[in-house]
């Protein structure tokens, strides 16, 4: 009984301390609420004249989006492999565990921000943090996914006279591959996601344009990108889960 | 029938963790021999089996398996007595995301170089092989299936394909049917004993229920805390004798939720024992 009023009094002054130091104000929130739609009235209607602007950034979007995922997962899968606890030795995944921690927790935007300054301006620094970020995220889910993997019918396979390396193709490649796959469905759509935003450090695609058009006050433009970004990342979604759908 | 004799064990003795788990005297099986093991969870069924198999090192004894001196350490060796048993899992453990075909396959892959397996070569024996297999256990028309759709028994027969396609010598069968209904349970052991005739295997399982080992063994042997109890033909087991075997072992006394032993008059025996008959047999 002491503990759990103990518990309840240290949320309680966490929440605390959160919400005061954030600077809460649900007052201020509640005046601010006609000057949000003020914003969003400011972009209608929609200024379709830059559709050319539009098409060109959405697919450049959309490429820096497959070749990021490519890259990373080109390497995620080898490092994903290598990083899983029961098939390689200790000195073997730590690293490569530690390393894809590391790589992490890096904010995208910082390593977006990190590429363009070495590589200048426009989608290939995009493709770059996109890779790298996606190292990261996919070789962990990788790795697990080996390590949840049911030993046992890997050791009826051992017991017919198999290989370890037809062991790996037979039993671990069958079971682990719509996983993998829809790991990699789910990483498409979290990279097109973030690509989208990208543009803000100078990294290429739709939100390059959003941002450039607000800076501008042509409020009216910028509206029809961020429509083109709510309907991509709408239909990204929709393709992982049509991929995610028939794996599973 | 010959006396050939294809597992020889005197004084071996399994440990795990610095506890002996296993610890056999003497034991044999003669070709062609239909051996049913009983016996508590615990009692060193798997573990026995295991150690034939060559999963789990005996420490000190001799035992002898189609000529093959314990322990194996040439991995060349180690592969071939793999092929030479055959084993039935209680829970299939087939590759659920293959074809039927592909888990019967892989009981070639012993027999089938790596460079060949990796671009699906199949020569034109190993093909023959898989389609027997198949056959002997009727599941042509659902080959082309992936495992994992199948029902538990049709599952445990893709496994038994799996053993023949191995042109195994033994058969091992741990727990085969302890997963399954008693009714599909007798249709598997049915067509086990079947193929295990039909390709003169010798066959060693391990079973839950007396009833079924009696029944479908010419042989019992029934052990404890890793030790081998009773070893005799199925005929001189009596009810009684079960009976006493099983008091024997102690499972007069079956541990509940909490842990603890629940007395005597909560246990009940296991379904379809003391002689009655299973429900479809």
């Amino acid at each position: 009984m002491a503990g759990k009023v103990s518990l309840f009094l240290a949320v309680s002054a966490l929440l605390f301390w959160s919400f005061q130091g954030s600077e809460f104000s649900p007052g201020q929130f509640w005046r601010g609420i006609p000057q949000l739609f003020h914003f969003f009235g400011r972009m209608t209607p929609p200024d379709w004249s830059v559709w050319d602007v539009l098409l060109t950034s959405a697919v450049e979007t959309l490429q820096t989006t497959i070749a990021g995922t490519f890259l990373g997962a080109l390497f995620a899968y080898p490092l994903g492999v290598l990083a899983a606890s029961n098939w390689t030795p200790i000195w073997v995944h730590l690293p490569i565990k530690a390393f894809m921690a590391f790589v992490r927790s890096i904010p995208l935007l910082l390593l977006a921000l990190l590429f363009v300054s070495a590589v200048g301006l426009g989608p290939f620094p995009g493709v770059l943090a996109l890779a790298v970020h996606s190292v990261g995220v996919l070789g962990r889910f990788v790795a697990e996914e080996i390590e949840a993997t049911d030993p046992k019918p890997l050791l009826a396979l051992q017991g017919t006279g198999a290989s370890s390396l037809q062991i790996i193709q037979h039993g671990l490649i069958p079971q682990v591959l719509p996983q993998m796959v829809a790991h990699l469905a789910i990483r498409f759509e979290m990279n097109l996601r973030d690509s989208t935003i990208l543009g803000l450090v100078g990294a290429g695609g739709l939100g390059f344009y959003v941002f450039l058009y607000v800076k501008q006050f042509q409020w009216q433009k910028s509206g029809v990108l961020v429509l083109a970004i709510i309907a991509l990342v709408f239909a990204g979604e929709f393709a992982a889960w049509q991929v995610r759908k028939r794996l599973i | 029938m010959s006396k050939e004799l294809v597992i020889q064990i005197e004084n071996a003795r399994v440990e795990m963790e610095g506890r002996t788990i296993l610890s056999v005297e003497h034991f044999e099986v003669s070709r062609g021999e239909r051996v049913a093991i009983i016996g508590n969870s615990g009692s060193g069924k798997t573990t026995l089996m295991r150690m034939l198999k060559g999963y789990v090192p005996c420490k000190e004894g001799k035992v002898v398996v189609m000529g093959d001196v314990f322990p194996i350490t040439d991995p060349k060796k180690m592969k071939t007595h793999h092929r030479h048993i055959g084993m039935i899992h209680q829970h299939f453990d087939l590759i659920g995301r293959e074809t039927v075909w592909q888990n019967v396959y892989h009981g070639r892959l012993g027999y089938v170089s790596l460079l060949k397996s990796v671009f699906g070569v199949c020569s034109e024996r190993d093909l023959q092989i898989c389609a027997q297999a198949i056959h002997e256990v009727h599941l042509e028309d659902k080959q082309r299936r992936f495992a994992r759709t199948l029902s538990g028994g049709e599952q445990q027969r893709v496994a038994i394909a799996r053993a023949l396609a191995q042109e195994p010598t033994i058969l091992l069968a741990d727990e085969p049917v302890s997963s399954l209904d008693p009714a599909l349970a007798e249709d598997i052991m049915d067509l086990l004993v079947s193929v295990c005739d039909a390709y003169d295997l010798t066959l060693m399982m391990s079973l839950h229920l007396p009833e079924l080992a009696r029944k479908y063994a010419d042989r019992i042997l029934a052990m404890k805390n890793g030790k081998i109890m009773w070893d005799g033909s199925s005929d001189s087991l009596s009810n009684d004798r079960i009976c006493e075997i099983y008091e024997f072992m102690g499972t007069n006394g079956v541990v509940n939720g909490n842990g603890t032993r629940a007395s005597r008059s909560a246990f009940t025996w296991p379904y379809g024992w003391q002689g009655q008959p299973l429900p479809g047999g």
